[in-house]
């Protein structure tokens, strides 16, 4: 009988233990301050809580872009944006949804290139819920649809707004 | 100058007026809701079926649908139109006492509450006929500072407000659409209109444009009016500029004799027309301050505000636009200063002797 407790008290304990290093791990998404900028275009973030995307890394520091476009721009060339810092030290993405404008993480939806939504930079890889992927494919001519472990530098649209061409 | 500061002072109110009732209506329809559904038949709005909500709610990006409960009410005893609306969440906080919590109960805009002579626990008796009739306890009344939204709004439990109008089962007066993100509203509306081409989607854009136009058209008219004016104005500035009496003529001719260089004379031309110009523009955007906002243009009102029993009571917010300010100050200031120091200019350049003489 006191054998059984002990162990389930260890067990409590562990248990305990351990959620509290993996909720430790997983960090909630952040609100973009009025200071920060996108560290790729070096834009103001905040205006564009409908496009906003983040990388959090795992000792607490962060990186706010204005559009996913930015955040895989960052992403696939780290070193380039961030030299103290390499994917391994990444503890989540986040960006923000097109449809419902919240933030889920990027490993969760879907990205779409080729619309004709504009983003403040212009075309962008806009972030869908995997269940609309379709209508809004349909709805926006949409070109492809892509996880994200599989967007590459190919896939990011090109920098410049239409008007700027 | 006086002629001066009163053309000033006309325009400048004008535009005062108009930039503040364009900056009050658009500062309400900024809550507005994203869209609006309202079904046409004949070409006239109708009431809506509730059940539409169902599949507009399940087009990707609407977060939200609810059914409206509203019309107008034409009250015999003091010839008003009221606003009945049924109470929805987002109905207002500007409120003395409370919103109506169930069936029974309103509460009333100011303007109702002035014309019918009730205050909070009154009771407010409306009927279209000896069936359709609700007598309401008076348990809010909307504060004046809402009064652009709430001046003829009675505000009253849904159930009441249905059987009031005897609306038909399962039928709203419209249908509100809120949706996350602004940049899908378009295609949006586009959905609803090909899921149900008997409705018309209106959004908020739309609205404010419309009201935008609105405001401007009106402005026009009004600056049409001042058009006559002003040119009278730009005769007589130009008059009185260019006409050098001969004895300002004389006063140049004598300042260049005792060794002032023509650069000398200009400068004091110049400086003596900003004096006077500078002196009236700023008193009559003055004037025009005070008309606006502390008489609440009351010379104006009539031709911009439109015509109703029951109209709000207009209190313009205070609100300039640095830009018109600018447009007023070029359009008036600058002309009057090239009208004088051009002619200075021609006598100073003359020799003084002819220029005594003459």
């Amino acid at each position: 009988m006191r054998r059984k407790s002990f162990v389930l008290i260890v067990l409590s304990i562990v248990s305990a233990v351990f959620l509290s290093v993996s909720m430790a791990l997983a960090a909630d998404p952040l609100k973009p301050t009025s200071k920060d900028k996108c560290p790729v275009c070096g834009m103001l973030v905040h205006p564009y809580t409908q496009w906003s995307a983040q990388i959090i890394f795992k000792d607490g520091t962060y990186a706010f872009f204005d559009g996913p476009k930015d955040m895989f721009k960052y992403y696939l060339d780290i070193p380039k944006y961030n030299k103290s810092k390499t994917s391994a030290d990444i503890s989540d993405i986040y960006v923000t949804e097109y449809y419902s404008t919240k933030v889920m993480k990027a490993d969760g939806v879907t990205f779409v290139s080729g619309s004709d939504v504009m983003g403040p930079m212009g075309k962008e890889l806009v972030a869908i819920t995997n269940d609309k992927v379709k209508t809004f494919t349909s709805d926006h001519k949409g070109v492809k649809a892509l996880k994200f472990s599989e967007v590459t530098d190919a896939d990011i649209p090109d920098g410049h707004m239409h008007h700027m061409k | 100058m006086f002629i001066y500061s009163i053309i000033v002072a006309t325009l400048t109110s004008l535009l005062f007026l108009t930039q503040s009732l364009k900056k009050e209506a658009m500062d309400v329809f900024i809550e507005a809701p994203e869209l609006i559904v309202q079904r046409m038949s004949a070409g006239r709005h109708d009431l809506i079926p509730v059940g539409y909500a169902e599949k507009i709610l399940s087009i990707p990006g609407v977060s939200s649908v609810e059914p409206r409960y509203w019309g107008y009410y034409y009250d015999n005893l003091t010839g008003g139109n009221y606003t009945l609306i049924a109470r929805n969440i987002d109905a207002l906080h500007m409120v003395k006492g409370t919103l109506p919590k169930g069936p029974g109960e309103c509460a009333i805009g100011k303007g109702v509450a002035d014309v019918r002579l009730t205050d909070l626990n009154d009771v407010l008796f409306l009927s279209i006929n000896p069936q359709q009739k609700v007598s309401l306890k008076v348990v809010g009344i909307f504060t004046a500072d809402s009064a652009i939204l709430t001046n003829d709004l009675v505000v009253m439990d849904k159930n009441d407000l249905v059987n009031f109008f005897a609306l038909p089962k399962d039928m709203a007066t419209d249908l509100i659409v809120h949706v996350s993100n602004a940049s899908e509203v378009p295609t949006i509306a586009m959905k609803i209109r090909r899921d149900y081409p008997d409705t018309r989607p209106i959004t908020r854009s739309e609205i404010v444009r419309t009201y935008e136009n609105v405001f401007n058209w009106r402005g026009g008219m009004a600056l049409t009016m001042f058009i006559g004016p002003l040119l009278a104005f730009a005769i007589f500035a130009w008059d009185k500029a260019t006409g050098m009496s001969a004895g300002e003529r004389q006063e140049i001719g004598i300042l260049k004799a005792i060794g002032w260089e023509t650069t000398d004379v200009l400068k004091l031309k110049f400086w003596e027309g900003m004096a006077i110009s500078l002196t009236s523009f700023l008193t009559g955007s003055i004037l025009a301050y005070i008309h606006v906002f502390y008489f609440g243009a009351a010379l104006f009102a009539p031709v911009l505000k439109g015509w109703s029993v029951l109209f709000p009571p207009f209190n313009p917010i205070p609100y300039i636009d640095l830009y018109q300010i600018f447009v007023i100050f070029f359009l008036t200031v600058i002309p009057y200063l090239a009208s004088t120091i051009i002619p200075s200019w021609k006598a100073a350049v003359t020799d003084p002797d002819t220029v005594m003489r003459s």
